[in-house]
């Protein structure tokens, strides 16, 4: 591992390059104040601002092990490395997890998405992440090493309050295990400028199609995102369509989903969000926007499920 | 072949793409400190103390000054004598700080990033006074005073707001009113401001800062420093934008100065983005109060125009533009009775300066939004309410009722061109078509027609630009011009002017200007004046300096000038019928210096015009607009470059529906700007933009022998209202007459809902 002592005036500022995964979390340990920079496209602008003094940054980028990307075996789940970029979402993963890809693509511009990793977007828990409502609605969990070992922590788990997530000061994130895509998946977001924005708000959704004779019934998941103090699940719109789809067997007859059942599964979307006003936008705007995000990202996804089961279109 | 007209290639870019420019910033000073400054972080409070000891222990610190410290230097001069000079800024606030970004003091250290720590040590002990922000509220000065001294929070007024006549609207059968905003926006050049200063032995400051007119910036430095102007030199390094913000000098550039000369040794300073967004002026920042009266036969017989100009802080250029959107206030239309009034107001915000346009795109959204509310009223198509009240076409000077002199335009024909090109009958078919079908996503085409004024002169005089074009003994030739480039491609175009008359190669040919030694006068580049009055120097000066070089030659060759002819192609002179017998320019530079330094001087400012056309696609679920397609055609006279020409459409267009859309500068109630960075200010980027359609049109001035008028603004002013009308329109069918700008999605949203709910109130009740 390379140390680099940074800076002047006894205010040196220390920074550790690990090469390796083992050396990563000894490093975190040794230092549980050290921030850990992937990308740096949020580490490197609060540091800018002056927002943050780390005494110690912990650079992960030439660590191997987070960078790549794989299908476990079997249980159809894709571990993806912290170090993962936008890009390689983009050019990698859009077959396997087209939620989280099409998400990637809205995230900043060329730069950012070079740059800017899924580790990073955890780890800066950002209420606005644009990966974090995919990754609730697909159910995945965030991988966390330490010295004292391995944990899983659901996402829906993962993020406590505006920028704090559930990792202990000696924990890294190593992986996101994302349940490798069941069904149609949807991303919408909406945003003052069509590049380089946070996002108002945006909605994310993946359906998870009833699998005939295995008893699975079918499930919907759903992720809020930029409407709350945290990254948010809309658990009764997710239930109330999942309830519908199976009760009118429209999983098996994939037939048109009526425009009440839309309208309703938006107003429970909205009603989960618990949005501020801010400078970019109202509570009530975001409640509004989101609730057509949902109606939207539904009738998307219910259209491309029904192609996949060869409806026809006038069903 | 003439190469005026045709598409050469910006000769400036070569150098940019491969070596890179030099900015202020990249000018070595050796032993340069750095400056940084301690700004506001509240929009209003006296100044019980500050306190700079702690930051003076902090590492590197070499100084630190507070207004305190400035005593003896002259406190600048209003902008316009009818401003009460109790309002003038201290270059660091004294005893008050009257915005969030104000200098109040000034750390200086070795490195820059020491003084970005040392600034953060300085304790500022204040005592909070209420915020000034709404300028209705400091109009009426209810809740507090910026200036008690002063007497007022109004700056300055235009015209007599108690002689508007009640009579005005008198006889229409429709009157409509309508209070809009027009929005401040930050003008965020891509090199934020800086300078770097040193003083020679002799007690004379050399300064290089980027601005839009050395000469301007020099009088403005020595005035701030309370010095001779002959002891300033200001070189203009490269210049990475300015849209009006960088014209004279700012109180920064002279503390850096001032540091310089205390020290006795360089200091330089460059500027942050975030410190650019709160401290570089903003620009635009009207409330409008428009109403416009006529027939249904679509004839409007009266438009007044009622304006509250938010100056922010200090009177700077800002709380002069309502005298620019007074004098454009009725464009290109025939009304038959115009009034328009104004005040200028301080709050507590940033000082508001030139801005792209300046006054006049103000102007332009004001009557352009009267027109479509008007159409709307009478359930007229906007177009033919434009056709039926504009200008007829005019050869002669039109004078209007302001006192402007048109110099010559033919608003129809811009229209006209401007529905043809595009196909505006079709996209009405296309526009009904989606109002039945009733989707989510419905379009949008709206219009403006504009005429602006560019080029005019100072209040010492007419307009005006001098040129030196210098022939050398090598065959090259240096131009000195009174201009100050800052992207627009002087280079390459006083090069084709001076090309044109001598019949030397472009690359032989090197512009300079922007060092107030090498040329001690000049208007600089703002108010689109450069081509029709720089470049027209330009010319003359060649076309003077073929005579006297005709004079030279005759006496070499023993033969009347008459009987000689110029060839250009050859840059030689030779005797008629025997060209064989010929002496070269670069021949009679070796054998005495040949250079001629003129002054052009123009009739009056010149008025291009012209018409845009934007189609929006609105999602009425969501509330976002997007942007399909901007027709336009820019009237600016003879074009000596189309691609320079068509560059400044292009970013104009740009900048102007980035206004009309996305960008706004905001505070909260307390005058905590809200907007301090690009994640928040929705800055324009290229994917917010379709590709423009240009259409060509081209009525020459005769106020020039180029025929050229201004391009520079033009643009920027015909396309915020083509924007939001075309906005508005998307959504006229639903109730909706108006949405302020930025027409962002929660606007647009509202818009909606509050249209709706309207109609629900108008229906019959059951
Ligand atoms: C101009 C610009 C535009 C942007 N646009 C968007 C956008 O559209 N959508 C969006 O969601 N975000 C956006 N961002 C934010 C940012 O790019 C993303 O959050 C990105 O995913 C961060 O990844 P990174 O690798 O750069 O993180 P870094 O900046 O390196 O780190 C971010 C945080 O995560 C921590 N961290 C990083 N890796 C680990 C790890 N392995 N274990 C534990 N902690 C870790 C860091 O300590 C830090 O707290 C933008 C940022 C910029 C500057």
């Amino acid at each position: 591992m390379t140390r680099l002592s940074l800076g002047k005036h006894g205010k040196a500022m220390e920074f550790l390059q690990p090469t390796t995964l083992a050396e990563a979390i000894e490093a975190k340990a040794a230092h549980p104040g050290a921030v850990p920079i992937a990308g740096g496209t949020d580490v490197m602008v609060e540091i800018n601002f002056d927002m943050r003094r780390p005494g110690a940054l912990l650079d992960l980028t030439r660590v191997p092990e987070l960078t790549c990307w794989e299908q476990a075996s079997g249980d159809g789940v894709v571990r993806l490395g912290a170090g993962v970029t936008y890009a390689r979402l983009i050019a990698e993963l859009g077959g396997l997890l087209p939620g989280l890809a099409m998400a990637a693509r809205t995230v900043g511009s060329p730069q950012i998405r070079n740059r800017g990793t899924i580790g990073g977007n955890l780890g800066a828990a950002s209420p606005a992440g644009d990966c974090h409502p995919v990754l609730l609605a697909a159910g995945a969990a965030v991988q966390a090493a330490s010295v004292r070992g391995t944990r899983l922590i659901p996402v829906a788990e993962f993020f406590l309050a505006p920028k704090r997530n559930a990792l202990h000061s000696d924990e890294l994130i190593t992986s996101v295990l994302v349940p490798r895509a069941r069904g149609p998946q949807q991303f919408a977001k909406i945003g003052t400028r069509n590049a380089m924005v946070i996002a108002v708000c945006a909605f994310a959704l993946e359906l998870r199609p009833a699998r005939v004779g295995s008893g699975d019934e079918g499930s919907v998941g759903t992720g809020i995102g930029s409407a709350g103090p945290t990254p948010l699940r809309a658990p009764a719109a997710e239930e109330f369509l999942a309830g519908v789809l199976a009760d009118a067997g429209l999983w098996e007859s994939a037939g048109p989903l009526p425009d009440p059942v839309l309208r309703r599964f938006a107003e429970l979307a909205a009603a989960a969000a618990r949005p501020i006003d801010d400078v970019r936008g109202t509570a009530a705007y975001r409640r509004h926007a989101l609730a057509v995000l949902a109606r939207r990202t539904l009738a998307w996804a219910w259209d491309s499920y029904r192609a996949g089961r060869g409806a026809s279109r006038c069903g | 072949m003439s190469i005026l007209g045709t598409r050469v290639l910006r000769t400036e870019d070569p150098r940019f793409l491969t070596a890179g420019g030099v900015y202020t910033a990249d000018v070595a000073l050796p032993g340069a400190c750095h400056v940084q400054f301690v700004r506001s972080a509240v929009a209003h409070a006296r100044i019980r103390a500050v306190d700079v000891s702690a930051a003076l222990q902090a590492p590197g610190v070499i100084a630190a000054f507070t207004g305190a410290d400035l005593g003896g230097l002259p406190l600048p001069s209003p902008v316009s004598r009818r401003i009460s000079a109790e309002m003038a800024q201290p270059l660091l606030a004294r005893d008050v700080v009257r915005y969030v970004g104000e200098p109040l003091a000034v750390v200086v250290t070795d490195a820059a990033y020491q003084g970005e720590d040392a600034a953060d040590l300085v304790d500022v002990d204040h005592q909070m006074l209420p915020a000034v922000i709404d300028p209705e509220q400091a109009a009426a000065g209810a809740s507090g005073l910026l200036f008690p001294g002063a007497g007022s929070n109004i700056a300055a007024t235009f015209g007599d707001a108690a002689g508007l006549r009640p009579d005005l609207f008198d006889g229409c059968d429709v009157v409509v009113s309508r209070t809009i905003v027009n929005q401040r926006v930050a003008p965020a050049p891509m090199e934020a401001r800086a300078a770097a200063a040193t003083w020679d032995p002799g007690g004379r400051l050399t300064a290089w800062i980027p601005n839009q007119g050395a000469q301007d910036t020099r009088a403005a430095l020595a005035a701030m420093l309370g010095i001779d102007p002959a002891q300033v030199r200001v070189i203009t390094p490269d210049v990475g934008g300015a849209f009006g913000a960088k014209f004279g000098a700012d109180p920064e550039h002279a503390l850096v100065c001032w540091v310089a000369r205390r020290l006795g040794r360089p200091a330089r300073w460059a500027e942050t983005r975030a410190e650019n967004l709160v401290a570089m002026t903003h620009g635009r920042a009207q409330r409008q109060t428009v109403t416009i009266g006529g027939s249904r036969d679509g004839t409007v017989a009266a438009y007044r125009l009622e304006i509250l100009q938010d100056a922010g802080a200090y009177p700077r250029f800002g709380a002069v533009l309502p005298a620019a959107t007074i004098l454009m206030a009725p464009g290109p239309y025939a009304f038959g009775r115009v009034e328009a009034v104004a005040r200028s107001v301080v709050t507590n915000t940033t000082p508001v300066g030139a801005y792209r346009g300046a006054g006049r795109p103000e102007a332009t959204a004001a009557v352009e939004r009267a027109i479509d509310l008007f159409a709307a009223e009478i359930v007229m198509d906007p177009a033919e309410v434009r056709r039926k009240n504009l200008l007829p076409r005019f050869t002669e000077p039109h004078t209007t009722a302001f006192g402007a002199v048109y110099d010559s335009g033919d608003y129809p024909a811009a229209l006209a061109k401007v529905l043809d090109a595009a196909g505006y009958s079709g996209l009405r078919d296309e526009q009904a078509r989606r109002r039945a079908a009733g989707g989510a996503v419905q379009l949008g085409i709206g219009l403006s027609c504009y005429v602006e004024i560019t080029g005019p002169g100072v209040e010492a005089g007419g307009p005006s630009e001098n040129a030196t074009v210098e022939i050398h003994p090598d065959g090259s030739a240096t131009i000195l011009t009174g201009t100050s480039p800052h992207g627009q491609g002087h280079a390459t175009v006083w090069a084709m002017l001076a090309s044109e008359e001598l019949g030397i190669p472009l690359g032989e040919i090197t512009m300079k200007w922007g060092d107030t030694d090498l040329v001690p006068e000049g208007g600089g580049t703002g108010g689109s004046r450069s081509l029709q009055q720089g470049g027209a120097a330009v010319q003359q000066a060649a076309r003077e300096l073929v005579s006297l070089a005709r004079q030279r030659a005759a006496r070499q060759l023993e033969a009347s000038p008459a009987d000689l002819v110029f060839d250009a192609g050859r840059s030689a002179f030779a005797v008629a019928g025997d060209p064989d017998i010929s002496v070269p320019l670069t021949a009679l530079a070796a054998s005495e210096r040949l250079a001629v330094r003129t002054v052009f001087r123009a009739p009056g400012p010149t008025f291009p015009f012209g018409a845009h056309l934007a189609v929006v696609e609105v999602d009425t679920e969501t509330g976002k607009a997007v942007l399909r397609r901007v027709v336009t055609v820019d009237d600016a006279g003879t074009v000596i470059n189309p691609t320079l020409a068509e560059g400044q459409r292009h970013g104009g267009i740009a900048q102007g529906a980035a206004q009309a859309f996305l960008e706004e500068f905001s505070y909260d109630a307390d005058g905590n700007p809200l907007t301090t960075t690009f994640a928040d200010y929705a800055f324009v980027s290229a994917t917010e933009m379709p590709s423009f359609e240009l259409a060509d049109m081209a009525t020459p001035t005769r106020y020039n022998p180029l025929g050229a008028k201004g391009i520079g603004e033009a643009a920027t002013i015909g396309a915020t209202p083509a924007v939001q009308n075309a906005i508005v329109d998307a959504l006229a069918h639903l109730g909706v007459r108006h949405v302020d700008m930025p027409a962002s999605p929660q606007r647009i949203w509202e818009a909606l809902q509050a249209a709706s709910v309207a109609g629900r109130a108008q229906q019959p009740q059951t």
